[in-house]
């Protein structure tokens, strides 16, 4: 039995045997709370070197344009834990955008069908990407940056077609974008609770502990009898389904949509998730966090225009603030952390 | 069993709902027609003569539709010959259909079997400016039927496909290229590579790249600097004293550099300037700039820009979720059709617009520089406009039959405008 012929392990760094548990709690806490602490760190900074950021006036741009982000973010999150990525976001929220306007024609009686469409088309861009990494083994940063040029290039055409005359969406869409109960716009607590959603159900139902489980190990879950492609097609098409979502969003903070709709959701995505601490070879992600980091990412631009930084600088200090970021990870810090607290097995005896 | 019928019913919900996207947009074919090339034939001709197989006479109905006044032609008489010229073609009747068409398909046969081929090459080309002056060389070019073929690319703002497809039409052998170099000078070398095969380049819009009349033909446009300093005056009589801020194009972008500087030079000591940032022409981006703005100056004066459109998009938004009201002297380059619908709406007499425009019509000039070059005229360096900025409330930008995104001094036929964008 080779367990039973294993020579006694211990923790490094830890006083006793229930530090397995501790390993792991430390492990996840060290893996999410830097993103929070950064932000933390940056509404300090803020408050000594732009008070203004901290106003009512940028909380009305922030909030909603970071909770626009955050749920994109959220979709790449559930792509990022099955080690993939998905460059097509720019095609799903410029086409999904497009169809907010290009259906619902000005016309609140369309918005319902329009929704629709926007987020079918989310679906089904979802469920081809889905289809090519996890049935066919494409390579998804290569398979997902062509589905989204061609969505984009469709995009492109449906707008000429049919929104570059007509380039508001229903007046219900917008107002409602612009209602702020309690203080605060619907935006912000429509992805708030999608944000709350996603963690709940990745948490506590079954389906949400499978699809963790096929990220953290998928050799360990095809063993164990889970469908791991199946799961690769499923975060797939539910990411495509949140990009739409966060296309319904955007198309009601911005009013109007224009050629360049969508264009700023390649990359800062994918950031927002890294930030928040999932590494992009798969594994552990949370939503709260990757929340967090869509908002300091949103934040801190806002942040460096009420400074008053020339271009040059802003570009300059964002740069180096994702670097930062990057550097102060959640995944780098629970590597080094694992690595730390991991349990060293003591060179065997020298036979007799 | 239970994965394949989720992936059954994500198939039929993606199905369901494209069916719907796909029968709810609908879309109109409109009559197609043939017409003049251009708005206004009506009033008495400008100018007199001709040479290069030009006639330099236009109709002042279409000089005052596209410069607001017939009077306000360039002053160098070869460059005001060259606009009279151009402007004058407007009168010529050519195939919408086959417009259509070729603006759709990017490019085509002209069907008079004409020896020459022409270019529109650009960094760019997918905002509705950028289609609607594709539009404006479509229909100028259908007026010589000595051009046979018209070829149009656009880079869709990647730098190394710009070069490219200016050296690919250099190769096709093209009689002439028109452009907006949107990589500045990082295209005088493809520059200097067509005038050195003799095909003549010219840019429009002020698209300025360094050596007009050497290194490229000739560029048009309006004196950026006198811009900056027509909106300073503005902003020293209406503001007088008070927070205004400027936005720009992409940064560094010699159209924003220009009128920036002289503007900044030209203001009364009172008027400070908050804020100088660059949009990338980017409505999104407007947005989030403006409430930057406003956040730390909410009660700002003014504001100066090139694109009317995106101030009436990005920053009335902007406006708007900070609760501020949305006024203030205003002082744009562009007259697109959205912001004076927006004025008209909010009927505020504190929000205050002067306009230029957004001068889609000269891409016409720079193609007939090109022919005239081509038939041994000397073009000058530089064809400038002169700048006479417009009150919203005396001049309505809001025109009827218009889309928003369109500008009023477009020369792109109403009838066939609908047509692009119905």
């Amino acid at each position: 039995m080779a367990a039973a012929s294993s020579p006694p392990r211990r923790l490094r760094g830890s006083a006793g045997a229930s530090g397995a548990s501790l390993v792991a709690t430390a492990a996840v806490a060290a893996r999410f709370l830097p993103v929070w602490l950064a932000t933390g760190a940056l509404f300090v900074v803020a408050s000594i070197v732009a008070p203004h950021s901290l106003g009512n006036t940028s909380w009305s741009f922030v909030l909603p344009d970071a909770t626009v982000l955050a749920v994109a973010a959220l979709g790449q999150m559930l792509v990022v834990m099955h080690a993939g990525i998905d460059l097509s976001t720019p095609g799903v929220v410029s086409f999904g955008g497009n169809l907010i306007a290009g259906v619902g024609a000005g016309s609140d009686h369309r918005l319902a069908p329009a929704i629709f469409a926007c987020l079918g088309l989310g679906v089904a861009v979802g469920l081809v990407n889905g289809i090519f990494v996890g049935l066919l083994r494409l390579n998804p940063l290569i398979v997902t940056l062509a589905v989204g040029q061609i969505v984009l290039a469709w995009s492109s055409k449906y707008s000429r077609d049919h929104v570059t005359n007509q380039p508001l969406v229903p007046s219900g869409l917008s107002s409602w974008a612009t209602g702020k109960p309690l203080g605060v716009s619907n935006v912000f607590w429509t992805g708030a609770a999608l944000t709350i959603v996603v963690a709940l159900v990745l948490r506590y139902t079954t389906g949400g502990r499978r699809f963790q489980a096929v990220g953290a190990n998928p050799r360990a879950a095809w063993i164990a009898g889970l469908r791991v492609r199946t799961h690769v097609v499923l975060a797939y098409t539910a990411a495509g389904a949140l990009y739409a979502g966060a296309a319904v969003l955007l198309a009601g903070v911005r009013q109007s949509i224009d050629p360049a709709f969508g264009s700023a959701y390649l990359l800062a995505p994918i950031a927002a998730v890294v930030i928040a601490g999932a590494a992009l070879s798969g594994g552990l992600a949370s939503s709260t966090s990757t929340w967090v980091a869509a908002l300091a990412l949103t934040f801190l631009t806002q942040m460096l225009v009420t400074m008053g930084l020339s271009a040059a600088m802003q570009y300059i200090v964002f740069g180096a603030a994702i670097v930062a970021g990057m550097v102060v990870s959640g995944d780098r810090a629970a590597l080094l952390l694992g690595r730390w607290l991991r349990p060293v097995t003591p060179p065997p005896q020298a036979a007799a | 069993m239970r994965r394949k019928r989720l992936m059954v019913v994500a198939l039929a919900i993606a199905a369901a709902a494209l069916t719907v996207a796909a029968t709810a947009s609908g879309g109109s074919g409109g009559s197609r027609t043939s017409g003049p090339s251009g708005v206004g034939s009506g009033g008495k001709m400008i100018g007199s003569g001709g040479g290069f197989g030009e006639i330099y006479k236009a109709p002042s109905s279409t000089l005052t539709h596209a410069l607001f006044h017939a009077n306000l032609l360039p002053a160098n008489k070869t460059a005001r010959n060259i606009a009279l010229a151009s402007f004058g073609r407007s009168t010529k009747n050519v195939n919408y259909a086959l417009a259509l068409s070729c603006w759709k398909n990017n490019g085509c046969s002209t069907g008079t079997h004409g020896k020459l081929t022409v270019a529109y090459v650009e960094g760019f080309g997918e905002n509705t400016f950028r289609q609607m002056s594709k539009m404006e060389f479509i229909l100028e070019a259908l007026t010589y039927p000595q051009i046979g073929k018209i070829i149009y690319r656009s880079a869709h703002s990647d730098l190394n496909q710009a070069i490219a497809d200016f050296k690919s039409v250099i190769a096709q052998h093209v009689s002439a290229i028109v452009t907006y170099p949107d990589f500045g000078d990082a295209m005088i070398p493809v520059f200097q590579e067509a005038t050195k095969a003799g095909i003549p380049v010219s840019t429009y819009a002020w698209g300025y790249v360094t050596g007009p009349g050497k290194n490229y033909t000739t560029v048009i446009g309006e004196d950026t600097c006198k811009l900056g300093q027509a909106f300073a005056n503005v902003m020293n009589t209406k503001v007088k004293s008070g927070s205004i801020a400027f936005l720009g194009g992409f940064p560094g972008n010699p159209l924003s550099a220009g009128w920036q500087t002289c503007e900044q030079k030209a203001l009364n000591s009172n008027i400070n300037v908050v804020a100088n940032d660059p949009t990338n022409w980017d409505p999104s981006k407007v947005q989030g700039i403006v409430a930057g703005i406003l956040a730390k100056t909410p009660n700002l004066a003014g504001l100066s820009y090139e694109d009317a459109l995106f101030m009436s998009q990005g920053g009335y938004t902007a406006y708007k979720a900070a609760n501020i009201p949305y006024q203030g002297v205003f002082t744009y380059r562009t007259d697109e059709a959205g912001m004076g619908c927006l004025a008209d709406k909010l009927k505020d007499p504190k929000l205050q617009i002067y306009y230029f425009s957004a001068g889609n019509p000269q891409i016409r000039l720079a193609l007939t520089a090109d022919m005239m070059k081509l038939a041994g005229a000397k073009i000058p360096p530089t064809i400038v406009f002169p700048i006479q900025l417009q009150q919203q409330t005396k001049r309505d930008m809001c025109l009827k039959g218009y889309p928003g995104t369109a500008s009023g001094t477009s020369l792109i036929p109403l009838s066939l405008l609908h047509q692009m964008y119905p």
